[in-house]
């Protein structure tokens, strides 16, 4: 396919939508005041500000928090436009409205090279593609909190929305004092003038409700107070005191709850099913089985009156269960059969510099290398869950979601009722990292909940289901060639890697309405790869989409958190083939990209690079952007009974303007000990058809004895919000691989890492 | 049976077999107590049976009847948090905050038993698994909670 037919179809997504999409008005974000709940004593001023009588603030908070800490972050960006205090904005969760829609997440999904994208410098054609899909985006209005995209997809329009609101009540204000507007003045949500009078917005606000305020501008970032201070964190409190309510917290008058056991073999059926003993062994109610919902393979339920009854009824469940008819899925097989496809198929090109070919030809010699990195899963540490309860002709569903619009849309689907019978509530996630991006469970739970008569109903997975039906982090292959030419000098960089495409398959299971007859390339496989910041002359990117059955998601920063490996392991690889220091080498390739320089210089300097060390300890680097965020890691690495033990890792973040810092931190230790897990222990395996791994016994997780120090340094900057839930995680990897390299000789291409 | 939960009697009917965890979560709603993984690898469901950090979700109700059992609801109130709970609260600990009641009960049992735990101390006692990575701020919020000397987590300035 030519790439500006992809990027056409891509930004069409199908038929429908681009003949729909063209004839509509470009739609504000501010949204109406209907659009929020209707609540005793407060008033709404627009889609996502209601003002209390006590002059506090709600606003309606669209997205989840599952430890990224949006909900204090997104309540700073309101706080700081309507001047009040932080603890007097309060959340409510956003409705089914296109306002609430991520933008900047498919606007982020445009394959672009990023340093086409930065500010100043766009081209046309980012210009022109940008437009697009944010109209398309805005249109659809499909809320998902993924692609570390909420502050960067919030900060316009939210802080449109608080400021939009605070004139109107100052409006208000001026109206009934008969003041001029521009003499009132703002101070913890009290306004107030000089010559005397003084009130909170709660006096204000059924005044305002209504009007429209003219030129609404946002403070300028001299005038902040909140943005940029570390704040403690809203969400905090009740987490230290077991009165947090994740989704297997629900408890509503009768529920019953509901295990799940699954045909082991992916994408297998269920053959005969006995439940004879399962429905003698007490407090248990039924057993059903259970079809495929949105990509989760088959199986059954057994619902009880606690989680242990139906626990103990599906043990006692005798089933036998048949391989799918494609035949068993293998790891080693696909293994093989992702090399070979590197090997015959050219694949998708992303980027295309000079010619790699060319250089290749003539050079004095070509270094290349292979590597690999496993199927992961997402272990989040609450397991799959959704309650749901369908009555009277409506469903109402309580779950920990990344997605509440398609969690409705499968809710809705499965009890065959429009959606707009459908109410959903989202509970705090006990972790998401791109799992809960899916709906497998909650059409589970609605069909469950189907045949309870009514009554409410808790469908929880155990660890071990959660662990081998999971949507995978897709297992990649990569080779990479660098031409060098006489003089030593690398003048070409030639990637390619080979496997599963994650977006189409996800849209054919969540959005099927969205999902083409034809995969477009997808960004997500071929991000950390296309989009390198070093200025090689010549360069060729190309990614092989294949389908190896496998269900495939993304997980926390998706294509980089691999890419960034082969990308970052092999630039290790260069500096050492050409006989450079690894910092000076990318130094020397980032004349034209003066962020990644500020990072990456940041990192060495912070981390002491080139100082000496104790013995028996070495330091790696790397740098890696992703969602618009640049951030570089020096990893200290030594080995303890010959196995790696990192001891600290300094991280340097650009992040454009940050909101709060201490998140910011928070995010890059997290993103760290999550990378670091994955590059020491993580692989899921496949035999028979069936994932080898099940609990943390054999799927194991780095733990506070193995932690590393992680000492994090922002780059200040004016730059418009990033990401910062998953940024930190790519360069991980291959710091402390190439750390290993330092310490050992031997060179890692391969993910878990194995000295 | 009788339990003794949180210094009160409460009559529960429950199967012996029936494991602490759920009797909690699912018989007396008390969802503080988190479920991970089931087989005693994670630490979310961690309680303590007269004083020690147990993982509950294997425990057998009838083998803690009649024993004092403390749950991460009588860790301290809003208005009387723990010092480990303050401390959790200064250093900003949680993130998703799903595994943050059976660290906090484990660190609990920790200073109870070592009221200045070192590096190595804690290093043993806390093998609770945190997916959010979380464990330089605990480890930064016991010394802080047991009075130690501690450098605070967060930005590098």
């Amino acid at each position: 396919m030519k790439r500006r037919t992809w990027i056409l179809s891509a930004l069409g997504a199908t038929g429908a939508l681009v003949v729909g999409w063209g004839v509509l008005p470009a739609r504000s974000r501010l949204g109406t005041p209907d659009m929020m709940l209707p609540t005793q004593g407060d008033v709404a001023l627009n889609g996502w500000i209601k003002i209390a009588a006590d002059g506090s603030v709600v606003m309606a908070m669209p997205r989840a928090e599952m430890g990224q800490g949006v909900y204090t972050a997104l309540a700073m960006l309101v706080a700081e436009e309507l001047d009040v205090p932080l603890a007097r904005v309060r959340l409510e969760q956003a409705g089914p409205h296109a306002v609430y829609g991520n933008v900047s997440m498919f606007v982020g999904s445009l394959p672009f090279h990023p340093l086409d994208t930065e500010e100043g410098h766009k081209t046309t054609t980012v210009k022109v593609g940008e437009w697009l899909v944010g109209k398309v985006a805005r249109e659809l209005g499909i809320s998902v909190t993924g692609g570390s995209s909420t502050m960067a997809d919030a900060w316009d329009p939210l802080r449109m929305a608080a400021a939009t609101a605070r004139a109107s009540l100052l409006g208000a204000a001026a109206a009934q004092w008969k003041l001029p507007v521009a003499e009132l003045r703002v101070q913890d949500g009290v306004v107030s003038h000089a010559s005397g009078p003084s009130a909170h917005y709660g006096t204000f606000a059924q005044a305002a409700a209504g009007t429209t305020p003219g030129n609404v501008v946002v403070k300028d970032r001299k005038d902040w107070t909140l943005i940029g201070k570390s704040a403690p964190r809203s969400d905090i409190p009740a987490k230290t005191n077991g009165t947090a309510q994740f989704g297997l917290d629900v408890r509503l008058p009768g529920m019953l709850y509901a295990k799940v056991r699954m045909a082991p073999m992916l994408g297998g059926t269920m053959g005969s099913l006995d439940t004879k003993a399962a429905l003698a062994a007490p407090g248990v109610d039924q057993v059903l089985p259970l079809e495929s919902f949105a990509g989760s393979t088959a199986g059954f339920a057994v619902v009880g009156k606690t989680t242990w009854h139906a626990r103990q009824g599906a043990d006692a469940v005798l089933v036998t269960w048949q391989q799918r008819a494609a035949g068993a899925l293998d790891t080693q097989v696909i293994e093989a059969k992702l090399l070979e496809a590197l090997n015959a198929e050219d694949g998708f090109v992303f980027y295309e510099k000079g010619s790699a070919a060319k250089a290749e030809s003539g050079a004095a010699r070509v270094v290349e290398a292979i590597y690999r990195a496993p199927y992961l899963a997402h272990a989040t540490m609450e397991p799959m869950n959704c309650t749901a309860q369908v009555k009277d002709g409506r469903v109402e569903v309580w779950a920990p979601t990344q997605v509440p619009d398609m969690a409705r849309a499968i809710a809705a689907k499965v009890a065959g009722v429009p959606e707009d019978k459908v109410t959903l509530h989202t509970t705090l996630l006990g972790g998401g990292f791109g799992r809960r991006l899916e709906v497998d469970h909650v059409g589970q739970a609605v069909r469950v909940a189907m045949s309870c008569n009514g009554k409410p109903v808790q469908l929880g997975w155990s660890r071990e289901q959660d662990t081998t039906h999971d949507f995978y982090r897709p297992m990649h292959v990569a080779s990479l060639h660098a031409a060098v030419d006489a003089q030593g000098a690398i003048t070409s960089l030639r990637i390619k890697s080979a496997g599963d495409a994650i977006t189409p398959r996800w849209f054919a299971r969540g959005l099927p309405a969205l999902s083409g007859p034809v995969d477009t390339p997808d960004k997500t496989a071929a991000e950390g790869l296309f989009d390198l910041p070093y200025g090689f002359a010549n360069q060729h990117m190309a990614h092989v989409a294949t389908r190896m059955d496998v269900p495939v998601g993304f997980w926390r920063s998706v294509g980089h958190s691999h890419n960034a490996f082969f990308s970052e392991g092999f630039m290790d690889e260069l500096a050492a083939e050409t006989k450079q220091d690894p910092l000076a080498f990318r130094r020397a390739l980032l004349k034209d990209a003066p962020r990644y320089l500020a990072v990456l210089n940041l990192a060495a300097e912070k981390a002491k690079w080139g100082s000496p060390l104790p013995a028996g300890r070495a330091r790696g680097i790397a740098l890696h952007e992703s969602f618009g965020s640049i951030v570089a890691e020096v990893a200290e690495v030594s080995l303890q009974d010959g196995k790696p033990r990192v001891h600290r890792v300094v991280c340097a973040v650009d992040c454009g303007t940050v909101i709060n810092p201490n998140t910011v931190a928070q995010q890059m230790e997290s993103a760290v000990i999550f990378a670091l897990t994955a590059a020491l222990y993580g692989r899921i395996d496949i035999k028979d058809g069936a994932v080898q791994q099940s609990n943390f016994g054999d799927y194991p997780m780095v733990q506070l004895a193995q932690a590393p120090v992680v000492e994090t340094w922002i780059v200040p900057s004016t730059r418009a919000p990033a990401g910062v839930g998953e940024p930190g995680v790519p360069p991980l990897a291959p710091a402390v691989a190439n750390a290993l390299f330092a310490l050992t000789g031997k060179r890692q291409r391969a993910l878990p890492l194995a000295v | 049976m009788e339990l003794n939960i949180n210094g009160k009697p409460v009559q529960v009917e429950a199967d012996p077999a029936m494991p602490l965890l759920w009797v909690l979560r699912d018989t007396l709603n008390m969802t503080g107590t988190k479920f991970g993984c089931g087989i005693a690898a994670c630490g979310a469901c961690t309680v303590h049976i007269g004083g020690e950090a147990v993982r509950s979700c294997v425990l057998p109700v009838s083998a803690v009847a009649g024993k004092p059992i403390r749950t991460i609801e009588s860790l301290g109130t809003a208005d009387k948090p723990h010092a480990l709970q303050a401390a959790w609260i200064a250093e900003q600990v949680p993130q998703c905050g799903y595994c943050q009641s059976g660290m906090l009960m484990a660190a609990a049992a920790l200073l109870e038993s070592k009221p200045k735990p070192t590096d190595a101390d804690i290093d043993a006692a806390m093998s609770n698994i945190c997916r959010c990575g979380t464990y330089q701020r605990v480890r930064a919020a016991i010394h802080r909670a047991a009075g130690n000397p501690t450098t605070t987590t967060g930005v590098a300035a």
